[in-house]
């Protein structure tokens, strides 16, 4: 026989003005399984809750419900007062006699019944409520960044700053990403990479970090506090620790003539190589699809010149494993090459190129030492026309997103441009212009205004080869009331789209987070909590959750730092008991789940694992499902599918649920 | 009971989740807005958590009318909680309708925890229509299962 | 003797399996029923034709039944087949455990050693719709929800809660099923009107996107009660809600679409 403590608030007058309380602590007082029961003006008040505890030790109640304001309200400042008292915080349920129902009708004898329904339903809930403990799961104090663009570095760097090591893994032989490609970046122009390079350095030495770079996250096991990767470390084919970088086998590499991916195609660079010369670790690997050696067998300059003797040809792939308690996914993203545009040339006019070749010409460290030439015959055109929105917001290319940093960057490089061809003419087809952000705005206008850039709203139908040679640009002005213009251009910049990494869905599978149409990884919420995915410890920043410019790329990898740090500062994480629970029971059935594993898809938190359940000898008696409590949210949905009620909820179980169904639709 | 409809009160039963109409209906609350005595609300951490079960136990302990509420599409706290809900509604829906219950006597709502207002009148419309509907008396005969036998032996 | 029972005579003779399940001659010569052939002189016994009704698979999951070693084969209808494979989605068979033979119409023996053969298998078979059952779906939907409900509720208050149904079905295989469970008891365990009503609707929904269509239920039923169209009614509702590509994890009610429609949440 249970011994639950009903407690009426009037909440002042907010609940009795409508509410007859002291006819529902009468009424309660003659549930079932009620031992006591009493009405008080304010029960949240320090009396009030002084009332409550002392109920429970004169009364040794076993449950209590408080019929108050909603429990989203004082739930926490009741449990806790319970729990003072010595009974567990989770046998306390708050009857909502205030939001509910005196707030929302009229004084009269319907609202006090209804008020006395509402504390019967949780009367009933309560005698069938379990005592609860919290969830308690260790924390590996390590962190693992995949991605070493900037959102890897801020993240790492942030992360490793408060003391907790870094492990960043990223599969370039250098990190950097698409920032250490920039020319200048807007609205401020300052160099990118002089920005960009202390802090690729100050990871290199930072002792909280350890970088791998090279190397790729082949698997991902465990769960919040708790992962273990598996890192491939792919051959790189020079001995690190014997290897100075003095750069000797880079320039004594025969094989001279592979386009660089750091160009963007547009330089060279040879099978054993550096990216760039900033490039951190600056040291050489060897691309076995371009290496002699690899592919013919013969050559080994490389290793003849070494002064260190540094070479190893034979180097296999190395797997390691890292335990760590959270991950931070900034893998970022790529943009689309020009073949993706038939209309645009479909990658046969060595003229027409994307914003991210632009960049490497207008880069100091690029191919053309930041001049501006044309990559079919080196000489500077003088005629450039920029096209907006190449792929983005246009369903029909399966994009109909926003690539968001487009405009911005085609301002920049018709700047550029301007500023470094001053008799050139630069003109840019646009759909609209989004300049939404500090100093943004401004900056397209100082392009339009100060530096002249002829800003044409319309979009581009085609860009074709004259037989003269010249490309020409055939667009629509939609201001000139949409008459058709043409333009000659000796050179075109495409703003291609910016879509995920083609290895993105497979990473996303590995990590089990969701991604969207577009391959995207998906936020937990995309506004509430926009750098947390659904598995809980993992989190995102940066390029791979969508298109983003830097500020907003380091504001995400800042704030999913502060993520990481906040969970790998507690010893243990302490999780409501609200989660789903597989039975058990007695041989032999052992547990009436079944093992369908039907449930597991209906979990959005993958938390529903299998486990095997042995005898004695070690043998496999049966497979049940089991409920990580780690990864579990609480959500039910589970419970609700599982056929035979094997899985059921602490805190909302299908016993509770059904006597409180029951339980309201009680008296005549 | 009375039957008599003029005089007749429903008994409703809400089923609603935790994050979006609990809170909705809370806010309804600290708005002041009016509604019907009519309803009472059961709370689940989500509508994933509904049981098809507990729908058919509140007809069978006397209810007249059902009300599942839960997030709108794509804003479920759970991220799709209410998705797998409305798969489950949908072929349970088919289904009691093939078998003659009574499916205009639950109601499925979307209303989220900004939705206040909207929470007032969707508790004032349901009650509205199961009044005119009447108590749910062919239900309630079966559930009834000591004047089913007698009913059987007359 | 037929060539696939010497085969089958000599794969229990050498060893292979250890017992194969199929159909004999039943007691009228209008029907067969379940044979456990544990030796070569029985597999002389196993027919295959039209009369073999029941469905086997249901034997698969019975661990008392089966020897607790060695391969087990059956001789199996398209029926059998499609239980089977939705048992092996459902990690209810272990891999191998079970040795699938369908006989061709020249008594040519087919071996479907695994789940992919027997996709192919089932999808180069298709069983036609039982025109009876459609028409009889057709009646009852064109019915007023008010005669609707009079019928089943006549209908199901003969039920006599024997769980026939449930025996006689390969995929009710939990070890406690939810009429058994008593916290809470979800469903009163007499045979009345709506607890009736309650373990069909459970069973049915229990069979969401699960159902074979094999009519066992039906069959099974002592008092012929039209059970089937139910959840033949629901395979229906869910084939035109979610299409009828089935989920190839998890099950239609585990599984959503963010598109998924409907015209009744306002």
């Amino acid at each position: 026989m249970s011994k639950i403590g009903v407690f009426i608030c009037h909440c002042g007058e907010n609940i009795s003005a409508t509410v007859d309380c002291a006819r529902v602590a009468q009424a309660a007082a003659e549930m079932e399984g009620v031992a006591y029961a009493t009405d008080y003006k304010y029960m949240c008040s320090e009396p009030g809750q002084q009332l409550i505890r002392q109920a429970i030790r004169e009364h040794n109640l076993d449950g209590v419900v408080v019929g108050s304001c909603s429990p989203r309200m004082h739930e926490p400042t009741f449990r806790r007062a319970c729990a003072e008292a010595g009974l567990n915080p989770y046998l306390c349920e708050i009857a909502n006699l205030r939001e509910h129902c005196s707030w929302v009708h009229e004084k009269g004898e319907a609202t006090t019944q209804k008020a006395i329904d509402i504390v019967q339903g949780l009367v009933e809930k309560v005698r069938r409520n379990q005592p609860l403990t919290p969830i308690r799961v260790p924390v590996t104090k390590k962190a693992l960044v995949i991605g070493g663009g900037i959102a890897g570095i801020q993240a790492a760097l942030d992360i490793a700053n408060c003391g907790h090591r870094v492990i960043l893994v990223e599969k370039e032989p250098s990190i950097g990403g698409h920032m250490a490609q920039l020319s200048e970046t807007f609205p401020t122009l300052d160099c990118s990479q002089c920005i960009l390079t202390p802090r690729m350095v100050e990871v290199a030495q930072h002792p909280n970090i350890t970088l791998y770079t090279y190397a790729e996250v082949e698997s991902v096991e465990g769960f919040i506090g708790n992962f273990k990767a598996t890192i491939r470390l792919k051959a790189k084919s020079v001995d690190e620790k014997k290897c100075t970088g003095c750069g000797l086998c880079t320039t004594k590499c025969p094989n001279k003539k592979i386009p660089g991916e750091f160009n963007e195609g547009l330089g060279t660079r040879t099978a054993i190589y550096v990216p760039f010369p900033q490039a951190v670790p600056n040291k050489p690997v060897i691309d076995k699809e371009h290496c002699n050696y690899y592919q013919k067998g013969k050559c080994r300059v490389c290793e003849k010149f070494c002064p260190t003797g540094a070479i190893t040809f034979d180097q296999p792939d190395q797997f390691i494993t890292e335990e760590v308690g959270a991950i931070v996914v900034t893998t970022g993203f790529r943009v689309l090459p020009t073949s993706f545009f038939p209309e645009y040339g479909y990658g046969r006019y060595k003229d027409v190129i994307t914003g991210i070749q632009f960049e490497r010409l207008a880069s100091a460290s690029g191919p053309t030492m930041g001049e501006i030439r044309r990559p079919s015959d080196g000489t500077v055109p003088k005629k450039v026309v920029f096209i907006a929105c190449c792929g983005s917001r246009d369903p029909a290319k399966g994009i109909p997103y926003c690539s968001k940093i487009c405009c911005m960057y085609t301002a920049k490089h018709a700047m550029l441009y301007q500023h470094k061809v001053h008799d050139g003419e630069s003109t840019v087809f646009y759909m609209d212009i989004r300049a939404g952000g500090k100093n943004y705005e401004e900056f397209v206008r100082r392009a339009i205004e100060e530096d002249k850039v002829n800003y044409v709203r319309g979009r581009v139908a085609r860009v074709y080869e004259r037989a003269d040679g010249k490309l020409v640009v055939r667009g629509v002005d939609t201001l000139l009331g949409a008459q058709q213009v043409e333009i000659e251009a000796d050179m075109v910049v495409l703003a291609t789209a910016g879509v995920a990494n083609p290895g993105a869905e497979e990473l996303a599978q590995k990590l089990h987070i969701s991604y969207d149409p577009y391959h995207f990884f998906a936020e937990a919420h995309p506004k509430l909590r926009p750098v947390e995915t659904n598995t809980a410890g993992i989190y995102l920043a940066g390029a791979c959750q969508a298109p983003k410019d830097i500020p907003e790329t380091v504001a995400t990898a800042s704030g999913a730092a502060a993520k990481v740090v906040s969970l790998l500062s507690q010893d243990d994480l302490v999780r409501e008991p609200l989660v789903a629970v597989v039975n058990r029971c007695a041989p032999p059935v052992y547990s009436t789940c079944v093992g369908c594993f039907l449930c597991q898809t209906a979990c959005p938190y993958q938390a529903i694992e299998r486990e095997e359940i042995k005898d004695r000898q070690g043998r496999v008696i049966k497979t049940v499902a089991k409920v990580n409590p780690g990864l579990c949210q609480g959500c039910g949905t589970c419970v609700s599918f599982c056929r035979s009620k094997a899985i059921d909820i602490q805190g909302y179980s299908n016993e509770q649920m059904y006597a409180e169904v029951n339980a309201l639709l009680n008296h005549e | 009971m009375d039957e008599n409809k003029a005089a007749f009160e429903p008994r409703i039963i809400a089923f609603v989740c935790n994050w979006c109409t609990y809170a909705g209906a809370d806010l309804t609350g600290t708005s002041r807005i009016k509604y019907a005595t009519n309803v009472e609300i059961v709370r689940f951490p989500c509508t994933g958590r509904i049981d098809f079960m507990l729908l058919l136990k509140a007809f069978a302990a006397g209810a007249d009318g059902i009300i599942v509420s839960g997030c709108h599409p794509n804003d479920c706290h759970y991220t799709s909680g209410n998705f797998h809900a409305r798969r489950r509604w949908i072929v349970f829906r088919g289904l009691l309708d093939f078998l003659g219950i009574d499916v205009r006597r639950i109601h499925y709502y979307w209303v989220s925890a900004a939705e206040g207002a909207k929470w007032a009148e969707v508790v004032n419309q349901t009650v509205a229509e199961i009044r005119e509907l009447g108590p749910y008396t062919e239900y309630k005969k079966v559930a009834n299962y000591i004047e089913e036998t007698e009913a059987a032996h007359e | 003797m037929n060539n696939w029972n010497k085969q089958i005579a000599d794969m229990l003779a050498d060893g292979t399996v250890a017992l194969v399940i199929g159909y004999e001659e039943g007691s009228t010569p209008q029907k067969t029923r379940p044979l456990f052939c544990h030796d070569a002189v029985a597999a002389e016994r196993l027919v295959m034709d039209g009369r073999c009704t029941h469905n086997l698979a249901v034997y698969l999951t019975k661990k008392e039944l089966l020897p607790a070693e060695g391969r087990i084969g059956v001789v199996a209808t398209v029926n059998v087949l499609k239980s089977a494979l939705q048992l092996m989605q459902e990690n209810q068979i272990p891999e191998g455990r079970f040795l699938l033979m369908a006989v061709g119409p020249e008594g040519k023996l087919t071996e479907l050693p695994d789940a992919e053969s027997l996709r192919q298998y089932i999808a180069a078979h298709p069983l036609p719709d039982n025109p009876e059952v459609a028409a009889l779906i057709e009646k009852i939907d064109a019915m007023s929800r008010e005669e609707r409900w009079a019928y089943w509720q006549e209908c199901l208050s003969k039920c006599v809660k024997c769980y026939a149904c449930r025996a006689a079905c390969p995929l009710c295989y939990c070890t406690r099923c939810i009429v058994e469970d008593n916290r809470p008891q979800w469903i009163l365990p007499w045979a009345s009107t709506l607890p009736n009503i309650e373990w069909q609707i459970n069973r049915v929904m229990h069979m969401a996107g699960r159902c074979t269509g094999c009519g066992a239920c039906y069959a099974a039923c002592p008092l012929h009660l039209p059970i089937h169209l139910l959840t033949k009614k629901l395979t229906q509702e869910i084939n035109r809600e979610f299409g009828t590509e089935r989920p190839a994890k998890g099950n239609v009610l585990s599984t959503f679409s963010p598109d998924d429609k409907e015209n009744f949440i306002h």
